[in-house]
Protein backbone atom coordinates (compact mmCIF):
# COMPACT_ATOMS: atom_id res chain seq x y z
CA UNK A 1 0.00 0.00 0.00
CA UNK A 2 2.58 2.33 0.90
CA UNK A 3 4.68 1.76 -1.99
CA UNK A 4 2.03 3.47 -4.05
CA UNK A 5 2.26 7.35 -4.84
CA UNK A 6 -0.94 9.06 -2.87
CA UNK A 7 -1.97 12.40 -2.30
CA UNK A 8 -3.17 13.67 1.64
CA UNK A 9 -4.77 16.27 2.86
CA UNK A 10 -4.44 18.43 5.57
CA UNK A 11 -6.44 15.85 8.13
CA UNK A 12 -4.31 13.05 7.33
CA UNK A 13 -1.09 15.10 7.00
CA UNK A 14 -1.38 16.18 10.59
CA UNK A 15 -1.78 12.28 11.60
CA UNK A 16 1.43 11.75 10.14
CA UNK A 17 3.50 14.98 11.96
CA UNK A 18 2.72 16.52 15.08
CA UNK A 19 3.09 19.84 14.79
CA UNK A 20 0.31 22.45 14.77
CA UNK A 21 -0.60 26.34 14.41
CA UNK A 22 1.61 27.80 14.39
CA UNK A 23 4.18 25.70 13.36
CA UNK A 24 2.30 23.28 10.81
CA UNK A 25 4.29 23.73 7.53
CA UNK A 26 2.83 21.65 4.74
CA UNK A 27 -0.48 21.94 3.18
CA UNK A 28 -0.92 19.21 1.55
CA UNK A 29 1.36 16.30 0.38
CA UNK A 30 0.91 15.82 -3.64
CA UNK A 31 2.90 12.89 -3.50
CA UNK A 32 4.13 10.40 -0.59
CA UNK A 33 5.62 6.83 -1.04
CA UNK A 34 9.02 5.92 0.71
CA UNK A 35 11.44 6.76 -2.20
CA UNK A 36 9.89 10.46 -2.43
CA UNK A 37 7.59 12.72 -0.52
CA UNK A 38 6.28 16.37 -2.85
CA UNK A 39 4.53 18.42 -0.43
CA UNK A 40 3.46 22.28 -0.61
CA UNK A 41 2.82 24.92 1.48
CA UNK A 42 0.95 28.44 0.60
CA UNK A 43 2.32 31.20 1.80
CA UNK A 44 0.00 34.27 2.76
CA UNK A 45 0.52 37.31 4.29
CA UNK A 46 -1.36 36.34 7.09
CA UNK A 47 1.63 34.03 8.42
CA UNK A 48 2.01 34.85 12.31
CA UNK A 49 5.78 35.34 12.08
CA UNK A 50 5.52 38.26 9.01
CA UNK A 51 4.66 40.99 11.41
CA UNK A 52 8.07 40.22 12.91
CA UNK A 53 10.19 39.18 10.28
CA UNK A 54 10.19 42.34 8.68
CA UNK A 55 8.07 44.65 9.59
CA UNK A 56 8.77 47.05 6.25
CA UNK A 57 9.60 43.45 4.60
CA UNK A 58 8.00 40.38 4.46
CA UNK A 59 10.30 37.40 4.07
CA UNK A 60 9.53 34.13 5.13
CA UNK A 61 12.45 33.44 7.66
CA UNK A 62 15.09 30.87 6.39
CA UNK A 63 14.97 28.44 9.74
CA UNK A 64 10.85 28.00 8.84
CA UNK A 65 12.17 26.91 4.97
CA UNK A 66 14.22 24.44 7.05
CA UNK A 67 11.20 23.55 9.25
CA UNK A 68 9.09 23.31 6.32
CA UNK A 69 11.39 21.01 4.53
CA UNK A 70 12.31 18.79 7.43
CA UNK A 71 8.61 18.18 8.34
CA UNK A 72 8.00 17.25 4.63
CA UNK A 73 11.02 14.87 5.75
CA UNK A 74 9.07 13.31 8.91
CA UNK A 75 6.00 12.23 6.39
CA UNK A 76 8.98 10.60 4.26
CA UNK A 77 10.10 8.31 7.28
CA UNK A 78 6.79 7.33 8.29
CA UNK A 79 5.80 5.65 4.63
CA UNK A 80 8.98 3.51 5.71
CA UNK A 81 8.31 3.37 9.36
CA UNK A 82 4.58 4.27 10.33
CA UNK A 83 5.18 4.66 14.06
CA UNK A 84 4.58 7.85 16.06
CA UNK A 85 8.09 8.59 17.55
CA UNK A 86 9.03 11.96 18.09
CA UNK A 87 11.87 12.65 15.75
CA UNK A 88 14.81 15.24 16.93
CA UNK A 89 16.57 16.84 14.01
CA UNK A 90 19.79 16.35 14.80
CA UNK A 91 21.83 18.10 12.03
CA UNK A 92 21.24 20.53 8.89
CA UNK A 93 23.28 21.50 5.92
CA UNK A 94 21.29 24.27 4.02
CA UNK A 95 21.73 26.86 1.14
CA UNK A 96 19.31 29.67 0.07
CA UNK A 97 18.99 30.97 -2.50
CA UNK A 98 16.13 33.00 -2.99
CA UNK A 99 13.56 34.78 -0.67
CA UNK A 100 10.09 33.47 0.29
CA UNK A 101 7.19 36.07 0.74
CA UNK A 102 3.54 36.26 0.32
CA UNK A 103 2.07 34.49 -2.42
CA UNK A 104 4.55 31.66 -3.02
CA UNK A 105 3.66 28.41 -3.19
CA UNK A 106 6.61 26.24 -2.00
CA UNK A 107 7.00 22.84 -3.37
CA UNK A 108 9.08 20.72 -0.63
CA UNK A 109 10.82 17.48 -2.23
CA UNK A 110 12.38 15.43 -0.20
CA UNK A 111 14.44 12.22 -1.00
CA UNK A 112 16.30 9.43 1.79
CA UNK A 113 19.88 9.39 1.17
CA UNK A 114 19.63 7.11 4.39
CA UNK A 115 16.65 6.02 6.55
CA UNK A 116 16.89 3.24 9.14
CA UNK A 117 13.89 2.40 12.03
CA UNK A 118 15.40 4.99 14.61
CA UNK A 119 17.51 7.87 12.81
CA UNK A 120 17.61 8.50 8.93
CA UNK A 121 19.24 11.59 6.71
CA UNK A 122 17.67 12.75 4.07
CA UNK A 123 17.91 15.51 1.12
CA UNK A 124 15.21 18.16 0.35
CA UNK A 125 14.89 20.98 -2.25
CA UNK A 126 12.51 23.84 -2.25
CA UNK A 127 10.94 24.94 -5.39
CA UNK A 128 8.80 28.39 -6.25
CA UNK A 129 7.35 27.87 -9.63
CA UNK A 130 10.17 26.59 -11.16
CA UNK A 131 13.04 27.71 -9.56
CA UNK A 132 14.87 26.00 -7.14
CA UNK A 133 15.08 28.67 -3.74
CA UNK A 134 17.00 26.21 -0.93
CA UNK A 135 17.70 22.60 -0.44
CA UNK A 136 19.00 21.19 2.41
CA UNK A 137 20.68 17.64 3.92
CA UNK A 138 19.14 17.09 7.38
CA UNK A 139 19.61 14.22 10.34
CA UNK A 140 17.01 13.32 12.76
CA UNK A 141 16.81 10.83 15.19
CA UNK A 142 14.49 9.00 17.77
CA UNK A 143 14.92 9.78 21.48
CA UNK A 144 15.61 6.14 21.97
CA UNK A 145 18.27 5.83 19.15
CA UNK A 146 21.42 7.23 21.79
CA UNK A 147 23.67 4.82 22.54
CA UNK B 1 43.97 -1.72 -3.27
CA UNK B 2 43.71 -2.10 0.88
CA UNK B 3 45.46 0.71 1.57
CA UNK B 4 43.97 3.25 -0.48
CA UNK B 5 40.41 2.19 0.88
CA UNK B 6 42.05 2.95 4.76
CA UNK B 7 43.00 6.02 3.92
CA UNK B 8 39.75 7.36 2.45
CA UNK B 9 37.61 5.49 5.47
CA UNK B 10 39.74 7.27 8.24
CA UNK B 11 39.30 11.10 5.78
CA UNK B 12 35.36 9.79 6.02
CA UNK B 13 35.58 9.06 10.12
CA UNK B 14 37.52 12.23 10.66
CA UNK B 15 35.32 14.51 8.85
CA UNK B 16 32.26 13.08 10.58
CA UNK B 17 33.59 13.23 14.04
CA UNK B 18 35.52 16.91 13.23
CA UNK B 19 39.02 15.04 15.06
CA UNK B 20 42.10 15.06 13.15
CA UNK B 21 43.35 11.42 11.87
CA UNK B 22 45.72 10.91 14.41
CA UNK B 23 43.50 11.15 17.34
CA UNK B 24 41.71 8.59 15.72
CA UNK B 25 43.66 5.11 16.46
CA UNK B 26 42.34 2.15 14.25
CA UNK B 27 41.26 0.36 17.03
CA UNK B 28 39.60 2.85 19.13
CA UNK B 29 36.66 2.76 20.04
CA UNK B 30 34.69 5.69 18.32
CA UNK B 31 31.81 6.21 20.62
CA UNK B 32 33.69 5.36 23.84
CA UNK B 33 37.54 6.54 23.27
CA UNK B 34 37.11 8.97 20.20
CA UNK B 35 33.93 10.39 21.11
CA UNK B 36 30.96 9.95 18.43
CA UNK B 37 27.50 9.22 18.98
CA UNK B 38 25.56 7.11 16.92
CA UNK B 39 24.27 9.68 14.46
CA UNK B 40 27.71 10.30 13.61
CA UNK B 41 27.91 6.96 12.90
CA UNK B 42 24.75 7.16 10.48
CA UNK B 43 26.32 9.98 8.60
CA UNK B 44 29.87 7.88 8.30
CA UNK B 45 27.08 4.83 6.85
CA UNK B 46 25.51 6.91 4.21
CA UNK B 47 29.04 8.38 2.98
CA UNK B 48 29.99 5.07 2.76
CA UNK B 49 27.43 3.74 1.27
CA UNK B 50 27.73 6.74 -1.50
CA UNK B 51 31.43 6.13 -2.07
CA UNK B 52 31.26 2.85 -2.46
CA UNK B 53 27.93 2.19 -4.30
CA UNK B 54 27.41 -0.30 -1.58
CA UNK B 55 24.11 -0.89 0.88
CA UNK B 56 24.89 -1.47 4.44
CA UNK B 57 22.01 -2.62 6.18
CA UNK B 58 20.40 -1.14 9.64
CA UNK B 59 21.66 -4.17 11.88
CA UNK B 60 25.28 -3.14 10.90
CA UNK B 61 25.67 -0.05 12.52
CA UNK B 62 25.87 -1.46 15.64
CA UNK B 63 28.82 -3.16 14.12
CA UNK B 64 30.31 -0.26 13.24
CA UNK B 65 32.61 0.63 16.35
CA UNK B 66 36.12 0.86 15.32
CA UNK B 67 37.74 2.36 12.07
CA UNK B 68 39.32 -0.66 11.45
CA UNK B 69 35.64 -3.11 11.53
CA UNK B 70 33.87 -0.49 9.47
CA UNK B 71 36.55 -0.98 6.97
CA UNK B 72 36.22 -4.63 7.31
CA UNK B 73 32.54 -4.11 6.75
CA UNK B 74 33.35 -1.59 3.87
CA UNK B 75 35.17 -4.79 2.02
CA UNK B 76 32.92 -7.47 2.61
CA UNK B 77 29.96 -5.31 1.62
CA UNK B 78 32.11 -4.17 -1.68
CA UNK B 79 32.55 -8.00 -2.56
CA UNK B 80 29.07 -8.53 -2.90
Amino acid sequence: MSKQLRSLEIEEIKKLIPQRFPFLMIDRVLEASPEKVVAIKNVTANEPFFPGHFPDQKIMPGVLLIEAMAQAGIILYRQKFPNDKLLFLVSVKARFYAPVIPGDQIRIKVVPIKLMSKMGMEKAELFVGDKKVAECELSFGSQDAKT
Amino acid sequence: MPDKMQEEILDIVSMVVEKEKKQIPLDAHLIQEVGADSMMALEILAALEKKYRIVIPEEKLKEMTTVNRIIAMAKAARKK
